[in-house]
């Protein structure tokens, strides 16, 4: 059998805890088909963290260290990946779903003329073929997907496998490979970093959240604040109200705006994406309001009420009103 | 500047979904559908460089008789023409099937830039923008929330935590946008009723030069079924009259002693 190949990201001098899932996976899916696992890390300096991922279960590890590997460009990172893939071989290349791995991972195998697959939460192996299972429709359908390609290029969701925290004999290999600035056809300008805002949602013990459900902008005001003010909460919305301009980004609460994990947090018209789901799963409590009784968001929630939300909400805040004195 | 702004149409947010008889892929017949929320951001985009310039705008779209609504939409936002890929055989395309095609249509028009959502809303895939680009041998940059200047072009993207990456790239690129980038136009009635004279460039795949390249028969990747997600520990449900209801909720939040 041929090998898995793992592109492990490095952030802020340390790899990555989605790389050590592909770790988990990518040893899973060696243990069941008898292929080898391999790695590939990349960046400016990056020799000693090569070096931990070789022996913590990264397998034969390659390494790309360049000053232009120093931020990130996708040619240079694509470069880069593409000699490891050309020097493993490898009949499986897993990245992770994050903003550098949907950036390359495509484009990789566009340019191998192979099968690719984005956003799996698992893997398998199968009759000694591989399965994907990914999400489909924002969260509200699963499918099963195959590749007839002899090498297959895949990206998995952060978070779907528990992070390897074992250690395994590996080794450590310098890759060399040719990058000259003038080739590059983007540059890395800066990272800028989220401006701090007023509303620091992590705080908040309560946070009542609106999502498309709540229909308009006015019906924040009417209808969604007015049960965050009666719990002594904070009001916070998903990203298609965030999008529509509803309500300003501070107030965001998933993947692309805040994380939080509040004693109650109560969604109202929330679907549930996954984007959302991240930043809000880990609650002590949820309760989810919507008129949809397959909405993913019940799936995270503790208490569900399949309702309309203009009934449900303001009897509520009436009654926690009432219950406070 | 000569900008293509790829749209795909796809299922109504709101829409009723019900896996086909074959498991492959959903039930179409009665289903409304509505362009791609993504790609709407990338239109508005391209028509905010013409309205600050010059350029020649024009969208592409890949599927049968229904897509024709969705570029008439665009035409009427104000999009200069349209190009309607409608042939069966380029139907169920994989990811890098669709690439081709739109690749082949880049190749015949040569645009400085090619628009495109992040993503499409119903098979979530994010791949088709970098295989786009790297087919064109272009630069590229995906989750793209502001572009600025003509020349090379100054783009800031989405990365994790709200933080914004920036970088510059030549031209000819590919931008896959993300939502909330701008505020998407609605179609003003002068807009639809200018559309009806735009053209609408009618292609086939032996048009495009890529017969027996692309559509079903040359997936790399195939989808072998789509199923409701298993129910894991699903919420306790609340039933019952509003009040009940309320009073149900009522009494976990005062257990949970948030109040």
């Amino acid at each position: 059998m041929g090998s898995i190949l793992l592109v492990a990201e490095v952030q802020k001098g340390r790899i990555r805890e989605s790389s050590y899932e592909l770790v988990t996976l990518a040893r899973k899916l060696a243990d069941t088909s008898g292929r080898d696992v391999a790695s590939l890390v990349m960046g400016k300096g990056v020799g000693d963290l090569a070096k931990e991922l070789s022996g913590k279960g990264g397998g034969s590890v390659s390494v790309v260290d360049h000053d232009l590997l120093e931020n990130y460009t996708v040619d240079a990172y694509c470069a880069a990946a593409r000699a490891a893939i050309d020097a493993v071989s490898p009949d499986l290349v897993l990245f992770s779903h994050t903003p550098i791995g949907w950036d390359i991972a495509p484009r990789l195998a566009a340019g191998l003329d192979v099968g690719f697959l984005s956003d799996c939460f698992n893997i398998e192996v199968e009759d000694g073929n591989l399965v994907f299972f990914r999400r489909v429709f924002n969260g509200k359908l699963d499918a099963r997907l195959t590749s007839s390609s002899a090498c297959v290029v895949a990206t998995v969701q952060p978070g779907a496998t528990p992070a390897f925290d074992g250690s395994a004999e590996g080794s450590v290999k310098a890759l060399d490979v040719t990058l000259s600035a003038d080739a590059l056809r983007s540059k890395f300008v800066e990272i800028r970093t989220a401006a701090k805002t007023g509303v620091d949602l992590s705080k908040a013990d309560v946070i009542v959240s609106g999502g498309r459900g709540v229909g308009a902008p006015e019906k924040f005001t009417e209808v969604i604040e007015p049960l965050a003010d009666a719990l002594g909460g904070a009001m916070g919305a998903s990203r298609p109200v965030v999008d529509a301009g509803w309500l300003p980004h501070e107030r965001q609460v998933g993947s692309s705006g805040q994380t939080v994990s509040p004693k109650l947090y109560i969604a109202c018209g929330i679907s549930g994406a996954i984007q959302h789901l991240v930043g809000m799963k880990s609650s002590n409590f949820i309760i989810a309001i919507n008129k949809d009784a397959d909405a993913p968001i019940f799936e995270v929630a503790n208490l569900g009420v399949v309702a309309d939300l203009f009934e449900v909400v303001p009897a509520l805040t009436e009654a926690i009103k009432t219950a406070k004195g | 500047m000569k900008i293509m702004v790829c749209l795909k149409q796809v299922p109504h947010q709101d829409a009723r979904l019900d896996v086909r008889p074959d498991g492959a892929w959903i039930q179409e017949e009665n289903v409304k559908f509505e362009i791609n929320a993504y790609d709407t951001y990338a239109l508005e985009e391209a028509l905010r460089i013409k309205d600050a310039g010059e350029a020649d705008v024009f969208v592409v779209s890949i599927g049968p008789d229904r897509v024709t609504q969705a570029l008439r939409t665009a035409l009427g936002m104000g999009a200069d023409r349209a190009v309607h890929v409608k042939d069966p055989a380029a139907d169920a395309s994989d990811a890098l099937g669709t690439a081709k095609i739109l690749a082949a249509v880049a190749k015949a028009e040569s645009p400085d830039v090619v628009l495109m959502g992040l993503m499409a809303d119903d098979d979530n895939f994010a791949a088709v923008g970098p295989m786009l680009a790297e087919l064109l041998g272009a630069s590229h940059a995906t989750a793209v929330m502001k572009v600025e200047g003509t020349d090379a072009l100054t783009v800031e993207r989405e990365i994790e935590g709200g933080a914004l990456e920036v970088a510059e790239l030549q031209k000819p690129c590919v931008l896959a946008v993300q939502t909330g980038m701008n505020q998407v136009r609605y179609a003003s009635l002068k807009g639809i009723m200018a559309a009806k004279k735009k053209p609408i460039d009618v292609k086939t795949v032996e048009d495009l030069g890529l017969s027996g390249q692309v559509g079903a028969e040359s997936v790399k990747v195939k989808v072998e079924k789509i199923y409701v997600p298993p129910k894991g520990d699903k919420a306790d449900m609340v039933t019952g009259s509003t009040d009940e209801i309320v009073a149900t909720l009522v009494t976990k939040i005062k257990e949970l002693g948030v109040l």
